[in-house]
């Protein structure tokens, strides 16, 4: 991997091929991860453990989906690894009270989208920086959560349609997985076919042309921000249902993640250029990287460190490509 | 401001053979992946001149220069100072070899005071070693003395005005003892009362003994400037020729290697009796009352000093900036201020002054850019049919002759006069009534210049007003059916084409502070 890294920054030439295709280069490095990996460690390709790496790239498809529309339009939304638990936590305490899967959707759905809402005030009302203001929000949520429930909320309902939602399977083919597909889906196709989409990377690459074009960017930025609160109510009840709890505790750098996957994925974060193809292959890459430590068993702290690395390479090949850009 | 000159001569900062050019570049070649910058340019200063640097953009202007700032290493030719043969490969050589590089882009700590940026390469030291800040303070006051500079040397740098900036570095060539200055379009960001200052100043420069290098493309200022032009076309030398042997026509010519026999070309009939744009009462935080009408097939042209308000009202009449008073109909229907969706559902439209900012987005294609006000038509139940997107701008791209490689092209690598193209195509894409252009032309080269002036010609001949905000004389009186004069935020003069006259349009311009101190030429 390292080796394929250090070759890309060493020139001129070698970047220009490299920015040319972005996510060429990580797919490659994906195939050598996989091929490294398996070489030292044939189980690598069992069934098993390929449907293990797809149910964790699930969760992080999910909000990464709508992240990498946030992105594209040049905001970020850093409390969705807060929201995450705090809708495990609300959609199970609803789920006890009312024994209903569709109430209990429903509220995860609207507590996330809310979340997302008010992320969309505080950047396009109050113009704050969107980096600083879902920081707020993350910190809000985070206490919040400590206010609602001390402790995970259990399953007192035991609806096997939940269960279900995490752990089931279509066929050989997890359900989580399947919402992940679906949900990129629909992102992918509204952000390379329609006019939304358009617009969110045109309000990425420049707002002030888009508002002078008679296009409010304002709800444009809106729409982002509440799409990617929904894609954390379907993922913050896949987790709860995985996790047979809504624990205040989890998704603790899941932001991060998320966040790491769409930049490696080649979104820019100063916006307007980027794609989810590229985020798929970013979220595939770090979760091999996971799986892979744990299959050659390394030491689990790794699985902090390494994503740690590739969030700083990822930003400095960002920089390498919009400087190459610039020129 | 002191007039006297013999305060220099008194002392002299460096001692000048007269006889040895200043500055002898030979066959300077710079090459860029893919591009030849320059090619086997040569360049001589003579200490005491001031020599033009002339050619459209992408001449080969800036990388010359910048090789003499040190930025860039030339791949060929050599470099005589003062007869020497010298090297320049790093900003640190230029500034030792004595020649100062005034860029358009001011290289000042803005939270410095001016006179610690004058000195900011060479801090005077005390006995003990310490920076000596009362001689930075007094050195300074010196020195802007015998300039006859009216700045305070203890004023905070970024709290002063673009103009004053510039003079401060200036003045920082002074500080350095510089034998060579280059200045970059200095007066791209001028006042013509601070044109004429900054003119005071080069004289002085020039009585010293020190070579000017001046580079710009503005011909009124090289005639009065210069005593020597060069011109560069697409990386190589064209002439070097004394002012005195040149004409408008023949250094246009020159530049873009033909002639323009007509730069504004008026081929439209008069004006329809409908009006399209009327502005009553107009004010705003630096506007006041302003109000005017533009009728269909019409340019109105609104001149001004900086700081007049002509960007102010163009984003006011567009929508894009609240208003405090007064009312906008467009096409007879009344607009919501501050709201562009509005504004362009009814038809008025910004072509803004600052494309990169306010106009592209360039790390998109081409054709995304000029679809963009107009991509709801190419859509069917939220979905682009591109193939009808692209067809469309297709048209756009012929009509307007926008040199491209392909639609796909990110639109920031065409140059100044193509993307001002396909920014008139988003508007046109979608179908005006009104459209406001804000400065037009800045920043496009001669021959495109015309061109644009054509298109805007053809807008007001398919029967669209024209809002046109302009600081160039010629441009104003060669487009305009009617000027409008704004001074401090207000309109001081409103005339037909046939009464405007530049001394009538200055005046106003110029409000009550006095007579046009600037000789504008057309």
């Amino acid at each position: 991997m390292t080796e394929i890294l250090r070759t890309g920054a060493s020139g001129r030439t070698s970047l220009a091929s490299l920015t040319g295709s972005g996510q060429g280069v990580l797919g490659i490095l994906l195939v050598v991860l996989c091929l490294g990996i398996s070489a030292a460690a044939p189980q690598f390709y069992s069934e098993a453990n390929i449907i293990a790496i797809l149910r964790q790239c699930a969760l992080v498809l999910i909000v990464a989906s709508g992240m990498t529309m946030l992105v594209i339009a040049a905001e970020v939304d850093l409390s969705v690894g807060a929201s995450l638990a705090f809708v495990g936590c609300i959609s199970m305490a609803v789920l006890n009270a009312t024994g209903s899967l569709t109430l209990g959707v429903l509220a995860a759905l609207a507590f996330a989208s809310g979340v997302g809402l008010v992320n969309a005030i505080v950047v396009t009302l109050f113009r704050v920086n969107s980096l600083i203001g879902t920081i707020g929000t993350m910190m809000l949520l985070q206490g919040g959560v400590y206010l609602f429930t001390r402790e995970a909320v259990q399953n007192h309902h035991q609806l096997a349609s939940f269960t279900a939602l995490g752990a089931g399977y279509a066929g050989p083919v997890p359900i989580p997985l399947i919402l992940a597909v679906a949900i990129f889906a629909v992102c992918a196709v509204t952000l390379r076919f329609t006019t939304i989409g358009r617009y969110l990377y045109a309000v990425g690459a420049n707002e002030r042309a888009v508002r002078l074009s008679g296009i409010r960017s304002a709800r444009l930025k809106l729409v982002a921000f509440v799409v990617t609160g929904l894609c954390v109510g379907v993922a913050g009840l896949i987790l709860a249902s995985l996790m047979n709890a809504g624990q205040p505790t989890a998704g603790r750098g899941f932001e991060l993640t998320v966040i790491a996957a769409v930049i490696l994925g080649g979104t820019s974060l100063s916006g307007g250029s980027g794609s989810l193809i590229g985020t798929l292959l970013g979220v595939l890459v770090l979760k091999v990287i996971d799986n892979g430590i744990i299959i050659l068993g390394w030491n689990q702290d790794l699985q902090m460190v390494v994503p740690g690395v590739v969030i700083i390479l990822a930003t400095y090949f960002d920089l390498l490509r919009s400087r190459h850009h610039a020129r | 401001m002191h007039d006297d000159l013999a305060l220099f001569a008194e002392e002299p900062p460096m001692a000048i053979d007269i006889a040895v050019p200043a500055l002898e570049m030979r066959g300077i070649g710079k090459r860029f992946p893919g591009v030849l910058a320059l090619e086997a340019v040569d360049l001589t200063l003579a200490p005491g001149k001031v020599h033009a640097l002339m050619g459209e953009n992408g001449a080969g202007k800036s990388t010359l220069i910048k090789i003499l700032a040190g930025v860039y290493q030339s791949d060929a030719g050599t470099m005589r100072i003062h007869g020497r043969d010298v090297a320049i490969k790093s900003p640190r050589d230029s500034l030792r070899q004595g020649i100062k590089v005034v860029f358009q882009e001011i290289a000042l700590i803005d939270e410095f005071s001016v006179a610690e940026n004058i000195f900011l390469e060479g801090h005077p030291t005390d006995r003990f070693g310490t920076i000596d800040w009362r001689k930075i303070r007094t050195d300074c006051a010196d020195l802007f003395e015998r300039i006859g500079f009216a700045i305070d040397p203890a004023a905070r740098t970024g709290s002063l005005p673009v103009s004053q900036q510039q003079m401060v570095e200036i003045a920082r060539a002074l500080a350095h003892q510089a034998s060579i200055v280059v200045m970059d379009e200095p007066t791209s960001s001028l006042t013509p009362k601070e044109v004429k200052l900054l003119f005071t100043i080069i004289r002085r420069l020039t009585a010293l003994g020190i070579a000017v290098l001046y580079v710009s493309h503005k011909l009124d200022e090289v005639f009065e400037i210069a005593d020597t032009v060069t011109v560069l076309r697409d990386g190589r030398h064209i002439s070097t020729r004394p002012i005195g042997e040149h004409t408008d026509d023949s250094l246009i010519q020159d530049m873009i290697g033909r002639r323009i026999v007509d730069l504004f070309p008026r081929q439209r009939g008069p004006a329809a009796s409908r009006v399209a744009l009327s502005v009553e009462g107009l004010s705003t935080r630096k506007l006041h009352d302003v109000s005017f009408e533009a009728r269909a097939g019409e340019v109105v042209g609104f001149f001004g000093l900086m700081g007049a308000g002509r960007t102010e009202l163009a984003k006011a009449i567009v929508g894009y900036d609240p208003i405090r008073a007064g009312t906008i109909m467009v096409d007879g229907q009344w607009m919501t201020p501050h709201n562009t969706a509005v504004g362009v559902g009814l038809g008025i439209g910004l072509l803004s002054e600052d494309r990169k900012v306010e106009g592209l987005m360039g790390e998109l294609p081409v054709y995304q850019n000029a679809s963009l006000a107009s991509l709801g038509r190419f859509a069917a139940h939220g979905f682009v049919d591109a193939g009808k997107e692209r067809q469309a701008v297709q048209t756009y791209v012929e009509r307007f002759r926008i040199k491209t490689p392909s639609l796909f092209q990110k639109v920031k690598n065409l140059s100044g006069g193509n993307q001002q193209k396909v920014l008139l195509s988003r508007w046109l894409m979608l179908g005006l009534k009104v459209i406001v252009v804000d400065e037009p032309t800045r920043g496009i080269d001669v021959g495109a210049k015309s061109e644009i002036f054509g298109l805007i010609d053809e807008l007001a001949g398919a029967g669209l007003a024209v809002v046109m905000m302009t600081s160039e004389m010629p441009e104003l009186l060669g487009l305009s059916d009617r000027v409008v004069v704004l001074c401090e935020g207000r309109v001081t003069a409103s005339m037909s084409r046939e009464e405007a006259t530049q001394e009538k349009i200055l005046n106003a311009a110029i409000g009550s502070q006095g007579r046009a101190s600037h000789e504008f030429r057309v």
